[in-house]
Formats: C-alpha cells, sequence, structure tokens
C-alpha cells in the first residue's frame, strides 16, 4: 500500500494536499494507534452506484476509527477526494454519522473531521442530503456533551455543498491554503449566475472569495496552517485546547456576527475589498503571502479570532 | 513581354487606396473596415496572421466584417484557424479557399465545413510546410500581423511572441504584397525592431491587446502517477540509453512529467550533464527547475508563454533575447532547429495503428498538424553526426554497406493505452481514414508515419521499432505495449515474449523500475505554486492556473 511507504509518510514532508485519505489519518494520529471501523475489507460499498454503471470503492470513500493524539482517545473520518470527489452517499455518510454518534458513548478528548468532499453525491442525492442532515444533528449532540469537533480542511476536492453545512457546525476548523470552503461551487454559481458574476475558471478568483486564506482573514477557520501533515496535527491539538462552549450565548453571538458581516461587506465586489475593509494593508499581496508572512497578517487582523465564527 | 512591373503597379495602387484612411501609416482601429476594403480585391490570397498562440484577432474582426459584395472569394494562406472569425469569413463568401496547418480549438467546426463544401480546401500543411510555400506558390498578396508596439513609421515591436511574423513579412512585403499591422499601442520608440518599417505599410492601433493562449502550461497537481511512470522509463530506457542532449518535447502532460522529474528522478540516476542540455521547446513551465537546477544549457522558442515573460528576462543565458531584455522567438527557425539539430522528438498522439502510423484526427475534428509531423520525422537532408543519432542509425540498419550508414532520428511516441474518458489510444484503423473518405481529401491526415517512428513507450513498457527485422514483429511489438486494449489483447503471447528476451520490447522490470516508485513525491514541483518557488517568483501564472 502506497500509505506505508516510507518516503510518503514523513508527517513534516507529506503534503496533505497531496496525501490519500488514509495517509492523512495515519500520519496524522500517533504512530500504530488507527483502528479502523468498516475498514476496505468489510466491502461496505454503495448499492446504489451499480444502477448508473459505476465503480464502487470498498470504504466508500471515508476513513473513519479511533486512534491516538498526543496520547489522549479521538475519533476521527477522512474523506478520499480521489473517490468520486469524496462525495456524500449513502453508506459514505452512515459511517460519519455512526461516528459521531458513538462519540456520545466512547467519550473521546476530541473528534477530527478531514473534510474533502464537493458535497452530495448526485446518484444517491435523498440518501446524501439525509445523511448531511444526521450529521449535524450529531455534531450537535456531541459538541452538547463538551466533545469538541474539529474540522480540517486542505485537500483537493475543497469543502462544499453539504460538507460546508457540517463543517460550519463543527467546534472549530483549520485550513490550509489550498483548501477550500463554501456551499455552492464556483461552477454552479457560474451556471446560475453567468461568467460576468463568478467566473468559475478564474481560479485565483476562486481561491480569493472561498480558498483557506480569506475563510482565516475573515474568521470562518480559526486556524491557517502548511500544507503538511505535521501543520494540521499542531493545528488540531491546539483547536481542541480552545473549542468554545456550545451554548444559546455562542449561537446568538454568532447569529449577531454574520448579520454584521453581511452589513459592513455586503457590497463588496471582491476578496481583497474585504480585506481592505479589515486592515490589511496591502490586499492584493495576500495570495502570494507565505505561511509565516499571512501568520503575521491575521495576528494584525483583530476579527480572524472569535469564539462566534 | 515587357510587362515586368505590374504586381509592383498593382501594390502601389493598393497602398494609394488605403491612404485615404491612414495618417500617414497609422490607421485608427474604428477604420479597419475602409482600410481593408480599400487594399483587399477579389480572390487575393490572403494571410491573417493567426498563430497557434499569437492572434491578429481586431484584423480578424475587421476582416469578417467587410462587405462580401466588394471583398468575395479570398484565398486564406495562414498557420492557425484559431479565432471564430477565421471561419466566419468562409461562411459570408469572403473567402472561398484555405491552405492552413492548425485548428485546435476549431477542429469540429472545421470539419463540419469541409464537409458541407463551404471550403475549398488546399492542403493540410506543418508549419514548416506552409512556410515554405509562402516562398514558392502561396505566396500572400495582403499580410494582416499582429505585435505589440510600433512607431509612426511601421517600425514593430513584437513582444516575446514572435512566432510567424518574420516569415509572413518576409514572404509579402519583397513579393509586391501589403503589410498591415495591429498593435497594442503606438509608442515614439519600439523597445527593439523586430520588423523595419520598410516592411510594414499600415499600422492599426487595435481596440483591445492582441490575444495569446497559454498553450504550454501544464499543471503539475493534474499528473497521474502512471503519467510519472511512462516519463520514468523514457527518461531510464532512451534519454539515457542514447544519450539524448538535443531534443523537443511535444506539449502533453507526459512530456512535462519528464521535464519534472529531471533534477529528480534524473539526477539520482546521474544523468546531469548527460541529456537534455539543448532544446529547441517553447518557454514550458515546467521546465523551469531543470533549468534553475542547472539541467538546461539553452533553448530557442517557437513563440513564447504567458506569464513566463520576466524569468525568460532574467535568464538570458539560457534563452534566445533582444537588446531590450525580452525574448524573440521565431516559429520558422525553431521548427527548422526541430527538424534538423535536434536528435530526438518525443511527444503524444491520440491514435496509433498496428504498424505506428499516428494521428490526432478523430473522426469528427480536423484539429490539423502543427509542427509535430516536422519534428516528428527523420531528415533525410542531415549530414552531421551525433552519438544518439548514430546509435539510432545502427540499430536501424541492418542490410548495406556500414561504411555507407547514417544516422536516424529518434521520434518517440508517449502515450497512455487508454487516453481521455478511457478511449483506446492504440487502433486497428485511424479514424483519420475514415474522415479522409468522408470528406474527400485525397491524402489522409496522418500526423507521423510509422516509418519515421523508433519507440512507443505506454505504461506497459518501450516498443523499439528500430529492431523490428519485418511487418509482424512491429506489429506484435506495439500490441505487446498496448495493455488491456483490443489491439493489446490481440498478441501472440509467444512472440512478444520473444522480442521481450531480444529488447525490442522492455517492461519496467527489465529497466530495473519499481512501478510503485512512479510516485507523485518524485516531481520536482507538485503544484504551479511550487513553480513560482523554483523561479523566486518570476513565474506569473494566469489566474486559470493558480490555487491562491
Amino acid at each position: 500500500m502506497a500509505g506505508d511507504r516510507a518516503a510518503s509518510i514523513d508527517p513534516d514532508a507529506l503534503s496533505w494536499y497531496e496525501a490519500t485519505a488514509r495517509q492523512r489519518v495515519l500520519a496524522l494520529t500517533d504512530p500504530g494507534s488507527f483502528r479502523e471501523f468498516l475498514p476496505p475489507t468489510e466491502r461496505r460499498m454503495s448499492p446504489h452506484l451499480p444502477l448508473f454503471d459505476l465503480p464502487r470503492a470498498f470504504d466508500d470513500g471515508i476513513v473513519v476509527g479511533r486512534a491516538r493524539l498526543d496520547g489522549e482517545p479521538v475519533l476521527i473520518a477522512a474523506q478520499e477526494g480521489r473517490f468520486m470527489g469524496g462525495a456524500f452517499g449513502e453508506v459514505h455518510g452512515g459511517k460519519l454519522v455512526g461516528l459521531l454518534r458513538a462519540a456520545l458513548a466512547l467519550k473521546p478528548k476530541a473528534v477530527l473531521i478531514l473534510f474533502d468532499t464537493g458535497g452530495v453525491r448526485l446518484q444517491e442525492a435523498n440518501a446524501g442530503e439525509t445523511a448531511i442532515a444526521e450529521a449535524m444533528r450529531a455534531i450537535v449532540d456531541v459538541r452538547v456533551a463538551g466533545i469538541p469537533v474539529i474540522g480540517l480542511i486542505g485537500g483537493r476536492a475543497g469543502c462544499y455543498g453539504g460538507g460546508g453545512l457540517i463543517a460550519g457546525t463543527c467546534s472549530r476548523l483549520a485550513v490550509s491554503e489550498g483548501g477550500r470552503i463554501s456551499v455552492s461551487g464556483p461552477e454552479v454559481i457560474e451556471t446560475n449566475k453567468g461568467a460576468e458574476e463568478f467566473d468559475s475558471r478564474d481560479r485565483a478568483l476562486v481561491w480569493r472569495t472561498m480558498g483557506g486564506k480569506h475563510r482565516r482573514l475573515i474568521g470562518g477557520a480559526d486556524a491557517f496552517c502548511a500544507d503538511t501533515v505535521s501543520a494540521f496535527r499542531k493545528a488540531a491539538r491546539d483547536l481542541v485546547g480552545r473549542a468554545p462552549a456550545f451554548d444559546l450565548d455562542t449561537l446568538e453571538a454568532e447569529q449577531a456576527r454574520l448579520e454584521a458581516r453581511i452589513d459592513r461587506f455586503g457590497d463588496c465586489r471582491d476578496a481583497t475589498d474585504v480585506w481592505a475593509r479589515l486592515g490589511v494593508n496591502d490586499p492584493e499581496s495576500v495570495p502570494a503571502m507565505d505561511t509565516d508572512a499571512f501568520a503575521e497578517t491575521v495576528a494584525r487582523s483583530p476579527e480572524a479570532d472569535h469564539d462566534a465564527r | 513581354m515587357g510587362e515586368w512591373r505590374g504586381e509592383r503597379r498593382a501594390r502601389d495602387a493598393r497602398i494609394a487606396a488605403g491612404r485615404a484612411h491612414a495618417d500617414g501609416k497609422v490607421v485608427p482601429a474604428g477604420a479597419v473596415v475602409d482600410l481593408l476594403e480599400s487594399i483587399l480585391r477579389p480572390g487575393d490570397r490572403v494571410c491573417l496572421e493567426g498563430d497557434n498562440q499569437k492572434q491578429a484577432d481586431c484584423l480578424a474582426r475587421g476582416l469578417s466584417a467587410c462587405d462580401p459584395d466588394k471583398i468575395h472569394d479570398l484565398h486564406m494562406v495562414q498557420s492557425g484557424i484559431v479565432l471564430p472569425e477565421h471561419l466566419d469569413v468562409f461562411e459570408t463568401g469572403i473567402a472561398k479557399r484555405l491552405d492552413y496547418s492548425y485548428s485546435g480549438p476549431q477542429g469540429a467546426r472545421i470539419a463540419k465545413m469541409l464537409y458541407g463544401g463551404q471550403i475549398e480546401l488546399g492542403a493540410v500543411h506543418t508549419y514548416l510546410e506552409l512556410f515554405a510555400r509562402y516562398f514558392v506558390d502561396l505566396t500572400p498578396n495582403v499580410a494582416l500581423i499582429a505585435g505589440v508596439s510600433a512607431d509612426r513609421n511601421g517600425n514593430l515591436y513584437t513582444g516575446p511572441n514572435t512566432e510567424d511574423t518574420p516569415t509572413v513579412v518576409e514572404a509579402t512585403a519583397f513579393k509586391n504584397g501589403v503589410v498591415v499591422a495591429q498593435v497594442n499601442e503606438i509608442v515614439d520608440t519600439v523597445p527593439r525592431v523586430d520588423i523595419p518599417g520598410d516592411r510594414v505599410d499600415f499600422v492599426v492601433e487595435a481596440d483591445t491587446p492582441f490575444y495569446v493562449e497559454p498553450l504550454f502550461t501544464r499543471d503539475p497537481a493534474a499528473m497521474t502517477e502512471t503519467q510519472i511512470l511512462i516519463a520514468m522509463m523514457a527518461i531510464k530506457g532512451i534519454y539515457a540509453e542514447y544519450g539524448i542532449r538535443r531534443l523537443n518535447h511535444g506539449i502533453g502532460f507526459g512530456t512535462a512529467a519528464i521535464e519534472l522529474l529531471l533534477p529528480t528522478y534524473g539526477e539520482k540516476l546521474g544523468l546531469k550533464g548527460k541529456i537534455a542540455t539543448h532544446w529547441a521547446l517553447n518557454p514550458h513551465p515546467t521546465l523551469i527547475p531543470a533549468i534553475e537546477s542547472g539541467w538546461v544549457k539553452q533553448v530557442h522558442c517557437f513563440g513564447s508563454e504567458v506569464g513566463m515573460d520576466r524569468y525568460i528576462r532574467e535568464r538570458p543565458d539560457i534563452f534566445f533575447t533582444g537588446a531590450d531584455g525580452s525574448l524573440r522567438s521565431n516559429r520558422a527557425f525553431c521548427q527548422t532547429a526541430g527538424l534538423y539539430a535536434c536528435d530526438m522528438f518525443i511527444g503524444a498522439t491520440l491514435q496509433i495503428d498496428l504498424m505506428g502510423h499516428s494521428s490526432t484526427v478523430t473522426q469528427s475534428r480536423v484539429a490539423g498538424f502543427g509542427g509535430a509531423p516536422n519534428m516528428g520525422s527523420d531528415p533525410h537532408g542531415r549530414r552531421h553526426p551525433s552519438d544518439a543519432w548514430m546509435k539510432a542509425g545502427r540499430e536501424g540498419q541492418i542490410v548495406g554497406d556500414p561504411a555507407l550508414m547514417r544516422g536516424r532520428k529518434l521520434v518517440v511516441q508517449l502515450v497512455e493505452t487508454f487516453g481521455d474518458k478511457l478511449v483506446p489510444t492504440f487502433v486497428e484503423k485511424l479514424d483519420a481514414l475514415e474522415l479522409a473518405k468522408k470528406i474527400g481529401l485525397e491524402l489522409a491526415p496522418v500526423m507521423i508515419y510509422a516509418d519515421d517512428v523508433t519507440h512507443i513507450v505506454t505504461e506497459e513498457g518501450i516498443a523499439n521499432l528500430l529492431l523490428c527485422r519485418d511487418a509482424d514483429e512491429r506489429e506484435q511489438a506495439i500490441r505487446g505495449v498496448a495493455g488491456y486494449t483490443e489491439v493489446g489483447r490481440g498478441r501472440d503471447r509467444t512472440k512478444v515474449e520473444a522480442l521481450r528476451a531480444r529488447g525490442v520490447i522492455r517492461r519496467p522490470e527489465d529497466l530495473g523500475i519499481e512501478p510503485l516508485d512512479a510516485d507523485r513525491a518524485l516531481l520536482a514541483a507538485k503544484s504551479i505554486k511550487d513553480l513560482v518557488h523554483w523561479s523566486g517568483g518570476l513565474y506569473e501564472p494566469p489566474a486559470r492556473f493558480r490555487n491562491w
């Protein structure tokens, strides 16, 4: 298996963006600690894809299980963006929901969700949509029980559609430059509103609008990390330690913050306008900044850190 | 006899008519149609500069807006049919006959129009072949060209994308033709003179800068492990074995993967300085890591590439640059370099048949040839030896006097057994033959003929066609690397194993390559951003290739 190859498994060298779901899980958690639930040997595959003459994956594109992070028990789910864009199908969604519900009984230190998804799988849309709703409900229960749910986003497929909704329910999110978070994808927006509104082929525009740097600057994500597994590991540890309370105060603050965001930035034509209003000195230079320079910029922006995301 | 200056007089009359719409040589963009209607005559041969990258788009729009009652039956002689306007003129009757080279984006429409009889086709050429005919029997009466800037005397700066312009102007201006250039701006002094002003009759200040297509940018993020495996086999089994120093690469992902493996895999094999030092190649962004690691000695370019200008300016030891510092490209010279001064051409194709004929034509598209058949051919006029050329010659020639043996250019096809959407690359019969029959072409549009191909590389192995001694061996050698396609499954196992024992077919393990080592970790750059880092921030990729 490619994931076991020594050259690729060094967390400092392994690119999160390049890695498979399995490589991410193995390199992120303490060595030897991962135990998979419903592994590929169980052959829990989609019952729907054969109807469309489409190939299936033995794990339906998601890896779930328990592991340790710095010795503490965690539950972990990782979507495989290379299988059908990491999309939620019936089994895929069921595995995530089951993992989240198990957290209530197993009481781990945290649940980690490694998003890499374009949203719901069109071929099994009803089951996928249901899974999204159930996952969000389950996250609420887990957070109410005092267990933080941390989303890590930096895969090729980004975090779109229902994945974007679930991410919004998490306690904290970490994102890298290559990661994208949104609900409607660039092509969907272009199809509905026209290329004048949003040119999906202008990838610089896509990343300015939905990419990791923008999400971090406006406080949509709580940590920005370099594209290595070790950077995500460090971010995950930090975020577990500072998860916000899940109560009415937090939710009301979040509502107020979202309303204020629309008031303040609703007329901006481009993300660079938003960054300028946030007080970034040279907004045009943000996309080209390296991780350290960007961290300094974030540190000067008062709105990036907020319990109400 | 007695009339020796008829063409010259006609040219003077056209220019006099055109001057009515110009201030000296300068014509405002709004007067383009008037200008063209006054200098063109029905039946003229016209070159509307459309290269594979740079487009004289303002003049193309002007030509398509001319009145077909005044201007009709033109004979278009240009290398690229790229913009919709290039074909619109055939629908309105402004143009009637066509000789061209390349029609990538318009391939489907041109096939339809040929079939419908709207275009009277002369021939589909290679670039060098069409350029040659400009000087023999397809000399333009009027050339409509594109540059970056001009002064009021018509001195022209083409910018890094010089491409076809000098060739087109040479043929037109020195044979009583009229040259019209569109430029992005009129300046007092041009940065350098690419075309002297006395060869340019009119200068149009275009409404928008001319369009350039980033045709040679391949995103490392999209490279697959299969392509990496094929690239490893090519490096170890061909570049290293023949000691290929002088070469041309196609534009596919396979050759881009080779470029990205030179500083990693190539370095590990100790090949630095021994292979891939001198290039006839556009400034591929994926070549940046090899240049930065000291692999590349020099590169001559057909055209430029969007975003590479600053990088090229800072690397004049590698690229051909003008006194102003910017790239000077030249398609005709670079094609000649690729033909005569390179020991290898390596590129991809869409279909290969049982003998090794290849084509990029599919049933409904005529994409044209561009330069591949030229660079991918063995030049019989070559007379200088090199180790690579002589070794290939020895492998291919088994009869006759060894003292009279000559060398052989390596022409390598680098393909996956299944292409896009799992369409098999290997076929019993090329679609090109079907298409030729359907639209009545006298010559089927074959990209590279079998007798020019020396090697085929797929993920299953390398077939060395030089070592095949008859048609049956050749067929089995091709079937033997055709994987799970119908053609591959139709192999004679015994014969294929015999060919493998002789080294005609070589599998990854025969080359000492472990397929599981074909990992993206081997790529010197895994993303466009990595290329920017390698370039020290000098490479400025176009927005569509960025993910930051």
